[in-house]
């Protein structure tokens, strides 16, 4: 679920029997089951709730992690149905009451040590990778703090809410099929060096962050928005440092290439012109290397023949938009973040649940302002 | 009927025109009125999105802007990738007034109407699967699939982020399950139909978006489907034109067709050759047809 | 022994990790040992901020900083140590913010200030909701450029004493298994409080008081045992904590009437006294009957949704997830639960406790710069300064000595030790114990306490600590056996229960978070000004006194 889930019911008195099955595994010896429990919990349980009363009541054995049970400390990301969550945000009531017996599991694309327990060292890894400390490095004793306005510390507000649950990494596409990709965690870790004032070394990062494994790895499936329980949206920290990439000129990477084609695409005849696609992206020689393949698609059409050249209409104001918005100041990461407000404001309070009125209560008499 | 603003985007303007004439066949039978676009761009794909943010927040603005002027209320897009973008630039400007604002500036700098946030993006397969359409597609489809085992792939952007999409649980899709039942084929289920089919990668990291196009193609596969339909025509691309490089890559030939959502309900519908063309299609869709007694 | 380091931080929050890097930085070998992974200490559940005298947002100074907090401490704070505290703040927040902290920012560029409770001044900086977040990720950052050692996921479970010194841990290596033991020439404590004492608390499950009672064990005396703070504003059912800085951005607190009845109890502060003064308020409205199903109202809806999303983001998703309520449209249900350990491991302001090698910052330590009631955003500064402190003082320690020895005489113990439990296959397991523990000590020795309450308190400890001593752990595995650390964690709390009973009821006053309106309903300086010492002796708490240290401020009467 995204970051703003459907209000929860809130706590009240009743019980409810809650059934759950867990994939079981033991990584020295091999063992690996699927087992069903159940017990009675009050009806404003978490999965991390269940789970205890699991490890209390039913097997002391049952291994997993947690600490803050409050949605900040990062330790609980398993999955659930196949995808990853935070146990201790996710409210097993509407779950139970449609009868749904979910799967629990370990966070994929990580090694599991015991049960739901991953070992955190291969992300924690890539973390380190991104060099992820504010250079330049400091030792005197400061007289005062690095003056920059909020506006300008915006940029990393939402990576800087990043818990490191792992939640992103658990289902993401890239990381399945190249386990090298750093990945949607580390990346946003990446752009909060790099959005950040402070940081005077981008340029080094943007360089090691668009190599072989770094952001044009990314797939664009979505999963790391989709499962981040904190609103962090790690593609599109990934999306930013593409863009400011570009910006400053570090545009070598085919992906980079593929990226500024569709921008040259726009400006030009209005839609992509996918023929001249592989050789922007690729280079010549590779483009004559894949003549079989495209040869292949040439026969059912899927090359488009470039002359004469599809062009939209009116496509020269496409041409122009892009001239008189180039000094406006968000270019750059920048025309990212300037979304986020709006993006931050999707409201999801529609859930029901209420067994209370208490929103009728409003203040008194509003009593003299307070000490100071 | 339902008039709405019909964005084609790149695909089925060019190399997957099979999508666009399909489509166009197809719409009055599901009581969809199209008017279709012309003075519009490219989306930017995701890719002008993370080259030039801000010059894709302004051509989204364009397209919806113009969309808007055609008096409809709702644009229809046939791609997932135009679908994610369309609506994360329309929530943005419709979420905030300034920036609105600033953009509209812009565009009538350029002589494109101002856009007030009077359109809502919604896909052709939500229109179908929520709307009249569901209700009418047992008539349209009346020469129906006879129990074709349909292997559903949604792809990314029709479901994820969903406080963006937000038309159906991302987790547990239902909409194209829904139509082909309708439709009278087998809704075949596997994990992979709600993965990447690697195509955003698919030049710039060939081996990484392989390793994930063969995933929903290989289980598909397993699962016993004959056929394979998306609603996305970069999905498309990828599953059907690039499934010969798996066989150059694995050894195995998978021979698994792929159809347009909208070539699946009209060949249930009895549309035409001539507007289905499935002769574009690189994996042949004879056996589909032939199992059809179409051909 | 495994190996063998300098200095040895036993904990990974801000006082651990700030108090690692300043040893490292001195030239040190340091390591640092926590059960649970840095980043995912209860330091990062801090929400509100933290204290310095910037002036930023006002005219401030270290010297009303030192004032509040030594009134806020209903003047049983240590007023050298909270001059220390208020002097060096500004700097340690400077630095924090050079490294890369995200704080929220001024109009023009400075860092933030929010009021919040018993404070003069607007002085407590801040990262929206998430300033602890901001902290636990910046100096882990630190942590990482300086390539610092940790065992992670080591269970720190006994201090190995030799020689009249500190030489390091013997712990459980969670995710191997197996004891292992770590030298080193100075060990600090900075293991966080003791929370999960109680059923209601905003701590984290990790939060076991484990320094404290390593400590204890080997002599060390705890002070200030008694002093548990009882935070205003907590979600039922468990105690999730909603920030201070709500009340600080201007939220109202409104009983079932809808009356901000701060009024009658604070009418000067109103939502900005002290927490004592305010979880009594509350309390007292509940118990006369004008709660809400034994809550009052967190009223943020005047703020308006931009003030809510911008800079109390964090709360509105925790009302959301565990009140199912959006504090945009509705009032947030609170009241109040256990939330931070006054009391602690005795230390000078170097953090040097009694014995040889031995240092305690942060909340496991008494320092004391809280004295019996802790201003909200102090805790933060002082893990920052105290563990700065500490690791100097350690460092230095620490490379004017040598030796280092863990015998292996204590390690075949300790491995005995261990055995026995794990070999035990019959019994009762930990949780009935620990469960019960927590409910009668929010019942017995909660926001209001009662001598006759308290007794019982310590009688129903005793019970339970003779069927510890036959629990039965399930897990016999190796890996990740948390069935053991939870039943090793467990004995933690319950001696420190043990030590809070006699505190609790000798200290016959009212101060603070000491709150006994029934037999002795006011402060009592000329018995009570002083601090409660527990020691362990055969395996009982002896409570002795010890003067609180006075410099620039005699106790006056204290009203918000």
């Amino acid at each position: 679920m995204s970051s703003m889930q459907h209000l929860a019911p809130r706590p009240g008195s009743e019980t409810m029997d809650v059934k759950l099955k867990i994939w079981r595994y033991d990584s020295q010896t091999g063992e690996r089951a699927l087992k069903e429990y159940e017990v009675e919990a009050p009806d404003w349980v978490t999965l991390l709730d269940v789970l205890d009363l699991i490890k209390d009541r039913v097997d002391g054995t049952l291994s997993y992690r947690k600490s803050c049970r409050m949605m900040i400390c990062g330790s609980c990301g398993m999955r659930m149905d196949g995808g990853a969550v935070l146990a201790c945000k996710t409210r097993m009531y509407d779950i139970v009451r449609a009868g749904h017996v979910p799967v629990i599991s370990a966070m994929g694309n990580l090694p599991i040590v015991k049960d739901l327990v991953v070992d955190m060292d291969p992300f924690w890894d890539k973390i380190r990778a991104m060099k992820p400390w504010l250079q330049p490095g400091y030792h005197e004793v400061p007289e005062q703090e690095f003056r920059f306005s909020q506006e300008q510390m915006n940029p990393i507000h939402k990576e800087a809410l990043c818990i490191m649950c792992g939640c992103c990494v658990s289902e993401c596409n890239s990381m399945e099929s190249d386990p090298d990709f750093l990945g949607p965690a580390a990346l946003a870790k990446g752009f909060r060096f790099v959005g950040d004032p402070r940081d005077q070394a981008d340029i080094e990062r943007l360089n090691e962050y668009n190599g072989e494994h770094g952001i044009w790895d990314c797939t664009r499936c979505y999963f790391c928005n989709e499962r981040c329980p904190k609103g962090v949206d790690p593609r599109d920290s990934i999306a930013k440092l593409g863009a400011e990439s570009m910006k400053r000129g570090v545009d070598h990477d085919l992906g980079a290439k593929h990226a500024k084609w569709f921008v040259r695409s726009a400006m030009t005849t209005g839609w992509l012109r996918e023929t001249e696609l592989v050789p922007k992206t690729q280079g010549v020689v590779s483009a004559i290397k894949q003549a079989k393949f495209a040869l292949g698609l040439a026969r059912h059409g899927k090359v488009p023949i470039p002359v004469p050249p599809h062009v939209a209409e009116n496509v020269s104001e496409a041409r122009a938009l892009r001239g008189v918005i180039a000094d406006q100041g968000f270019d750059g990461a920048a025309g990212i973040v300037q979304g986020e407000r709006a993006l931050a404001r999707i409201e999801r309070t529609d859930a029901g649940g209420a067994k209370r009125d208490i929103a009728e209560i409003t203040p008194g008499k509003e009593p003299a302002p307070a000490g100071h | 009927m339902q008039k709405v603003a019909y964005y084609k985007g790149c695909l089925a303007s060019l190399s997957a025109k099979e999508l666009d004439t399909s489509t166009k066949a197809l719409a009055p039978r599901v009581g969809l009125e199209l008017e279709e676009l012309e003075s519009v761009t490219c989306c930017g794909a995701g890719d002008i999105h993370e080259a030039e943010p801000d010059y894709y927040l302004h051509l989204n603005a364009r397209i919806l802007a113009y969309a808007e002027a055609t008096g409809a209320d709702t644009l229809m897009t046939v791609c997932n990738v135009c679908t994610l973008n369309l609506r994360q630039a329309n929530f943005q400007l419709q979420n905030d007034d300034a920036l609105r604002a600033r953009v509209n500036r812009n565009l009538e700098t350029v002589g494109v109407p101002a856009y007030d946030g009077g359109v809502e993006v919604k896909h052709l397969l939500w229109l179908i699967a929520e709307g009249d359409g569901y209700e009418r597609l047992k008539e349209t489809a009346h020469r129906g699939l006879k129990g074709l085992r349909v292997a559903p792939f949604y792809g990314c952007q029709i479901l994820r982020p969903s406080k963006l999409l937000g038309f159906e649980d991302p987790d547990r899709p239902w909409s194209l399950e829904a139509i082909i039942e309708a439709c009278g084929g087998e809704a075949i289920d596997y994990p992979a139909k709600i993965k990447c089919c690697g195509f955003p990668i698919i030049q710039a990291r060939e081996e990484t978006a392989l390793g994930e196009l063969i995933q929903p193609i290989e289980q598909a596969m397993e699962a016993g489907a004959d056929v394979m339909v998306t609603p996305c025509p970069l999905c498309h691309l990828s599953l059907d034109a690039w499934q010969s490089k798996l066989r150059d890559t694995t050894g195995k030939d998978f021979a698994m067709p792929i159809l347009h959502l909208s070539q699946l309900i009209g060949v249930a519908a009895g549309i035409e050759e001539s507007e289905l063309k499935f002769k574009r299609h690189v994996v042949s869709v004879r056996p589909v047809l032939e199992k059809l007694d179409v051909i | 022994m495994e190996a063998k380091h300098d200095v040895l931080v036993v904990g990974a929050g801000c006082a651990g990790m700030r108090a690692a890097i300043e040893a490292h930085d001195a030239g040190a070998d340091v390591a640092l040992i926590s059960k649970i992974h840095p980043v995912r200490s209860h330091s990062g559940a801090a929400e509100g901020g933290i204290n310095a005298a910037l002036g930023n947002a006002s005219e401030d100074d270290p010297e009303k900083h030192a004032f509040d907090t030594v009134k806020g401490s209903d003047f049983l704070g240590d007023q050298n140590a909270i001059q220390i505290l208020c002097d060096e703040a500004p700097e340690d927040v400077y630095q924090l913010e050079r490294w890369g902290a995200v704080f929220s920012r001024t109009e023009d560029g400075r860092i933030a200030q929010r009021p919040f409770g018993a404070a003069g001044e607007p002085r407590t900086a801040y990262a929206a909701d998430i300033t602890g977040h901001v902290l636990v990720h910046v100096l882990y950052e630190q942590m990482m450029r300086r390539e610092l050692q940790t065992y992670e996921e080591f269970f720190a479970w006994k201090l190995v004493v030799n020689d009249d010194r500190c030489q390091g841990v013997i712990a459980w290596d969670l995710l191997n298994g197996g004891l292992k033991s770590i030298g080193a020439k100075t060990v600090i404590l900075a293991t966080g409080g003791a929370g999960r004492l109680y059923t209601g608390t905003t701590n984290a499950y990790a939060c076991t008081g484990d320094g404290m009672a390593m400590a204890l064990r080997v002599g060390v005396p705890l002070e200030d045992m008694e002093m548990m703070q009882f935070h205003p504003t907590t979600l039922a059912p468990t105690g999730v904590l909603i920030t201070e800085g709500c009340r600080g951005e201007g939220a109202y607190l409104l009983n079932s009437e809808g009356d901000r009845f701060l009024e009658r109890y604070a009418p000067n502060t109103m939502e900005l006294a002290s927490r004592d003064v305010i979880s009594r308020a509350e309390q007292t409205e509940i118990d006369e009957g004008r709660g809400v199903d034994g809550n009052v109202l967190l009223d943020l809806r005047h703020l308006g949704a931009d003030k809510i999303i911008d800079r109390l983001h964090g709360t509105r998703e925790l009302s959301m997830v565990f009140a199912g309520v959006d504090p945009i449209h509705e009032p947030i249900p609170v009241r109040p639960g256990a939330h931070y350990h006054m009391g602690g491991v005795d230390t000078d302001v170097w953090g040097q406790t009694s014995l040889t090698g031995l240092y305690a910052a942060g909340e496991c330590a008494c320092i004391s710069v809280h004295g019996a009631n802790r201003l909200g955003g102090n805790a933060l500064m002082e893990t920052i300064t105290f563990g700065k402190r500490a690791g100097a003082h350690a460092a230095e320690w620490a490379l004017s000595h040598t030796t280092v020895e863990v015998p292996r005489s204590q390690e075949t113990d300790a491995e005995r030790q261990l055995g026995r439990l794990l070999d035990r296959t019959e019994g009762e397991r930990p949780w009935t114990i620990r469960d019960e523990l927590a409910s009668t000590m929010h019942e017995n020795f909660g926001v209001f306490r009662r001598d006759d309450q308290m007794r019982r308190q310590g009688e129903i400890i005793a019970g339970l600590r003779q069927r510890y001593e036959r629990v039965v752990v399930e897990d016999k595995g190796e890996l990740f056996n948390t069935d053991l650390t939870q039943a090793l964690e467990l004995g933690f709390l319950l001696e420190l229960a043990a030590c809070m009973i006699p505190a609790g009821i000798e200290r016959r006053e009212s101060r603070g978070a000491h709150a006994r309106p029934e037999d002795y309903p006011s402060r009592d300086d000329a018995s009570f000004l002083r601090h409660t010492l527990v020691s362990w002796r055969d395996g009982q708490p002896e409570l002795s006194w010890e003067p609180v240290t006075m410099t620039n401020w005699q106790p006056q009467e204290r009203k918000y």
